[in-house]
């Protein structure tokens, strides 16, 4: 019954990404995606999933990471120019993940639709872990274990990254497998030479998806560098170990390192220089210095730009508040089924053990990092897009509110009704669009800057969904497509929150 | 492969063996062997130490450090309040008309008063280390108490090290107590009126800390403003303490007294008259508490009653401090008139402005863990009078919040502060008063956690938070606020051309307005005309050519008002004085010769 029931919400989940995936028919190259795809809602409608799938276009194509000029001119502003090359700011790594999802589309038509399902995929293997962690680690209840995948799946922002070509999902995979790997490691040391390769692998493997990830997965490190001590009493005698394969695994580390910087040199000139490290091309060309490269001011421009600057402690009350509160981005206003999460942890306050406070300390750092961050707001999106890893470790500590509260029909009910909201609000930016502005352009420009904007394109049936657009278009309108994933996503929920309980049991 | 290099170190009682014996039968690398007697010998090293040295040496290098660091780097004297402070002391001793007098009515004495003997010294004054020798020795002397608090609230040395630790690396701290300002003074008297006030509640019959109480309350009061609060609730916490130990004495006597009185307004029977007369007897506390309580108030007060009597018999109005055209309040004033002054009359900002404050001051990944020591201390601890320390430690947070919510303190600080606001940092200063609680609370929170894991976390959020502080990412507020903020110093280009020219002569300059830097435009203090210098200073504004050889006029400054802007005066300052340097906002005269 467990596994049926498993593999009905993964099915139905499979479908629901099906559903919202962002696309057309096709292989659109760089002057048609200008045109036509660049106007939200529409597959290209910011510039991270613009810049990651003209890298992989040039990877393809031109064998290449730099950019051609076309190319540059689809990703900008978010382009670096050195030696006349042009590279987006993005870091290379999701766009080689998507490269056989692309090759596979080719064969039937959709390599656009087939890349963009490479978040898909791994958002559904986040659930997965989800899973396996709730279960394992936590022991929840499997009904419980399948309510927060399922949140974090369909009632989180999470969800509109999910249809598209963003690391979001990626990262959050390899801190969720990371964790489940060092926790393993810990208990057991059947398999440590390959778990401890595969830990350090993810490390590296993150940080070619996103810099930040060095940052943000170093709690889980510390996790691993704890694990690998053990102090052993034996009557009078006290031994302190250290288990080696953790010294021998990171050669995997280092050599992925090494291979990055090798890139870097090899593309930037040097080995510590990043993408976003290059002079921008969008204040290049507004100052009319592209010409000039060799120009003292020229290398003045570059030599100002400083990412660690990008940090600061000052910003953390304003980026806290924009994180959390704001109506533009705030997480408890898109998806108020968090604040249940931060209940959760506070039940379990009392017995935090290494585990939870490493799991804590992932999304207090996260928290801290972005709110920190000169851009709280994640440029054009849709809610705390920065806040998706933690989302889904909060989704867990949803899991431990329910187990806490017990057989509760209030809670229950509470939990529900936290749930559609939430669901609604991510349904709602999934099917149209991400291009949200921030209240301050929305209040100079008098535009809406949060989901009411996304209702507005509902209502206007404009959306990206490459289904509804192939194939639903011309039989329904876009309010009755929302209306029927939106109570299918609710008669799941239902399902599991009111009878996983009891259909599990028998 | 076996690796097995193993060093051996015996001893009688320990014995340590430090080695490799890596891919052994375990697979481990075995780091570490002690036996239990060396984690005896760590434990009894760890109390053997003689600590209270250790905090006073450490707390004495470090202050010599890092006052050598902010010298070297020319950073003694970046706020404008810093030669403030030495101008006061300075013109104490050497001045048109040196005396007590000097000393004014608006700061409070004490701080310029101990900084005399070191400004006679030319040197010391001019490099600001006058003010660096008084912040220094009250850093010392703050670190060596606060550890001794700690103590008598932990009854623990490890976790008592922990907060001086906490306190003495604070960078805002480091860079303070390198600087003329009165912040550190304050925390020093702070912290020992405090600790003899703890000592004294804990038993109340040693009266002999409730005087040093008093009498470092005293020396508070005459420091800062911040001082009169600290007394008050000292006073009230003397109050609730008796009252409290009354209640749990005598509680059911105090509630026959009550209701006698309440409801039988005539005593109606004489077993009730004696029972009332019983209860006289019971409610002894009463009078002890008018005692004590008299006994601390008459030394700590002293110094609020002696600072009034002397605006009085010096400016005439007691409460000069309070309404006098140079007061914070009248400041503050202009800051409403502005639309700047965000926390007035309003609580929450209020508090969100100290929170915030006191948390980047003191670091906030620190302050969060303290805070959380805070509250483990108040619902936890089993202590009577832990909320009356803990009402103690709050002082400087309540204190702050109060006066940003009455208007008489502003804080700017670039997290909260609206953006269109001219400037977005000043005051922050007021936020490191917080530090000494925090790192009580910081090291009481290391000792409860009874887990290794947890007290090696702390220490890693510690290191943290150092490390925030070494890769910029948290700014050294203070610091900060001495460079870019509304409390830098200005540094007119005026000071270097008068450095250059200026050869003798009294020079008359508007000092309240800050025009330019006496120091560093190498001026003798005893060749400065400004508003403290009676009658100079009134004939100079009505007849320039008097007294001065030089005048300096700021934009709107008094000087400027009196003298440029008054049609015949400004033609007797062409007839006797040549302008000799120009600027947008500074004009410099010299006499014709």
């Amino acid at each position: 019954m467990k596994k049926l029931f498993t593999i009905i919400i993964f099915l139905f989940s499979i479908l629901l990404y099906l559903a919202t995936i962002k696309g057309i028919t096709g292989n659109p190259d760089g002057e048609y995606i200008k045109k036509y795809l660049k106007k939200p809602p529409a597959p290209f409608e910011l510039s991270p999933e613009r810049g990651r799938y003209a890298i992989l276009i040039s990877l393809v194509e031109n064998k290449s990471i730099s950019l051609s000029k076309e190319l540059a001119d689809v990703v900008y502003p978010d382009v670096g120019i050195y030696q006349g090359k042009y590279y987006a700011y993005f870091t290379p790594g999701v766009s080689i993940l998507a490269l056989p999802f692309y090759h596979l589309g080719k064969i039937f038509g959709l390599p656009l639709v087939f890349s963009f399902s490479t978040s898909a995929i791994f958002s559904v293997l986040n659930m997965a872990l989800i899973i396996l962690i709730s279960r394992k680690i936590f022991r929840h209840p499997f009904w419980i274990s399948l309510f927060s995948a399922f949140t974090f799946a369909f009632a989180s922002t999470a969800w509109s990254y999910a249809i598209t070509l963003y690391q979001h999902q990626i990262t959050t995979f390899f801190i969720l497998s990371t964790f489940y790997l060092i926790w393993y490691y810990r208990r057991s040391k059947k398999y440590s030479l390959i778990t401890s390769f595969f830990i350090w692998f993810n490390y590296a493997a993150a940080i070619i998806i996103d810099y930040p990830n060095a940052v943000l997965m170093l709690p889980l490190m510390i996790y691993f560098f704890i694990s690998s001590f053990k102090i052993i009493k034996k009557r009078n005698t006290s031994i302190i170990s250290l288990r080696p394969l953790i010294l021998a695994s990171s050669i995997v580390f280092f050599l992925m390192t090494f291979l990055h910087g090798y890139y870097n040199y090899v593309n930037f000139g040097d080995w510590k220089r990043l993408s976003g490290d290059l002079a921008g091309y969008k204040p290049l060309s507004e100052q009319n210095l592209l010409k000039k490269e060799d120009s003292g001011e020229f290398e003045e421009f570059k030599e100002e730009k400083q990412v660690a600057g990008y940090f600061k402690e000052d910003n953390l009350t304003n980026g806290l508040f924009t994180l959390l509160f704001s109506m533009d981005r705030g997480l408890f206003i898109y998806s108020p089924i968090y604040i249940l999460g931060f209940i959760g942890i506070f039940t379990q306050l009392k017995s935090i053990d290494l585990t939870i406070g490493i799991l804590l300390s992932i999304i207090s750092l996260n928290f801290l990092f972005y709110a920190s961050f000169i851009d709280p707001w994640g440029g054009w999106a849709f809610g705390p897009r920065y806040l998706i890893p933690s989302m889904a470790v909060l989704s867990i500590f949803i899991g431990r509110f329910l187990a806490r509260a017990g057989n509760n029909i209030i809670t229950f009910l509470f939990t529900f009704i936290l749930f559609s909201y939430s669901s609604a609000i991510s349904l709602l930016g999934a099917i149209t669009t991400n291009a949200i502005p921030l209240k301050i352009e929305g209040d100079l420009f008098h535009w809406k800057y949060n989901f009411l904007l996304n209702l507005e394109f509902l209502y206007k049936n404009q959306t990206s969904s490459y289904v509804f657009n192939t194939y639903f278009r011309s039989h329904m309108s876009l309010v009755n497509y929302y209306l029927i994933l939106f109570i299918l996503i609710l008669t799941l929920s239902y399902f599991i929150l009111f009878l996983g309980e009891r259909v599990l049991k028998k | 492969m076996i690796i097995d290099v193993d060093l051996e170190e015996n001893t009688d009682k320990k014995k340590i063996k430090f080695g490799i014996s890596g891919f052994k039968d375990s697979r481990d690398i075995r780091l570490l062997t002690y036996n239990a007697s060396f984690e005896d010998f760590l434990k009894n090293w760890l109390l053997k130490t003689p600590w209270k040295k250790f905090v006073l040496f450490s707390s004495i290098i470090i202050s010599i450090l890092s006052t050598s660091y902010f010298f070297f780097n020319n950073q003694i004297i970046l706020y404008g309040d810093a030669e403030s402070h030495l101008n006061i002391a300075k013109r104490v001793v050497h001045s048109l008309t040196p005396g007590l007098a000097q000393l004014g009515g608006i700061w409070l004495p004490l701080p310029h008063l101990v900084m005399v003997p070191f400004v006679s010294v030319d040197f010391l004054w001019r490099s600001g280390l006058a003010g660096s020798i008084v912040s220094g020795t009250s850093f010392v002397v703050s670190s060596y108490f606060l550890y001794r608090l700690a103590y008598l609230i932990t009854k623990n040395k490890i976790a008592s090290i922990v907060s001086f630790i906490v306190f003495a690396l604070n960078p805002n701290i480091l860079y303070m107590q390198s600087t003329p300002m009165t912040e550190l003074p304050l925390i020093a008297l702070f912290i020992l009126s405090t600790y003899f006030f703890f000592k004294f509640l804990r038993n109340d019959r040693d009266l002999l800390s409730l005087i040093f109480a008093g009498a470092f309350g005293l020396a508070a009061t005459l420091t800062r403003y911040d001082g009169w609060f600290l007394v008050c609730f000292e006073g009230i916490a003397i109050i609730l303490y008796y009252i409290d130990k009354g209640w749990r004495a005598n509680g059911q006597y105090i509630l026959i007294y009550l209701k006698e009185k309440v409801f039988n307004l005539t005593y109606s029977s004489s077993s009730s008259v004696k029972t009332i007369n019983k209860i006289k007897g019971k409610i002894e506390w009463v009078r002890i508490l008018e005692g004590k309580f008299f006994l601390f108030a008459t030394i700590a007060f002293a110094g609020i009653l002696l600072w009034m009597l002397w605006d009085f018999l010096i400016l005439g109005d007691p409460f000069y401090f309070s309404n006098s055209q140079f007061s914070a309040r009248t400041q503050q004033q202009n800051w409403f008139a502005r639309g700047e002054l965000p926390a007035y009359k309003n609580i929450f900002l209020s508090f969100l402005y100290y929170f915030i404050t006191s948390a980047s001051n003191s670091g906030f990944i620190v302050f969060s863990v303290s805070a959380v020591g805070f509250f483990v201390y108040l619902f936890k601890e089993h202590k009577k009078e832990k909320f009356l320390f803990s009402l103690i430690l709050l002082v400087p947070f309540i204190f702050y919040v109060i006066t940003l919510y009455i208007g008489q303190s502003v804080i700017f600080i670039p997290q909260i502060t609206p953006k269109s606001f001219e400037w977005t940092l000043f005051n922050v200063r007021y936020g490191m008063m917080m530090i000494p609680s925090v790192s009580i609370f910081l090291g009481y929170i290391f000792l409860k956690a009874n887990k290794p894991t947890v007290k090696s976390f702390i220490i890693f959020l510690f290191v943290i938070q150092c490390l925030l502080y070494v890769i910029g990412y948290s700014k050294v507020l203070t610091l900060s606020d001495g460079i870019e903020g509304l409390s830098a110093a200005k540094r007119p280009d005026a000071e270097l051309w008068m450095a250059k020219n200026y050869d003798y002569g009294l020079v008359l300059l508007d000092d309240y307005a800050r025009t330019l830097s006496i120091i560093r435009s190498n001026l003798p203090m005893e060749n400065i005309i400004y508003v403290g210098n009676k009658p100079y200073w009134d004939v100079s504004l009505k007849e320039p050519e008097k007294y001065a050889t030089w005048i300096i006029l700021q934009k709107d400054d008094a000087v400027w008002k009196a003298i440029y802007d008054d049609p015949v005066l400004r033609g007797r300052l062409f007839k006797y004085f040549k302008k000799a340097y120009t600027s947008p906002d500074i004009l410099i005269f010299r006499r014709i010769t």
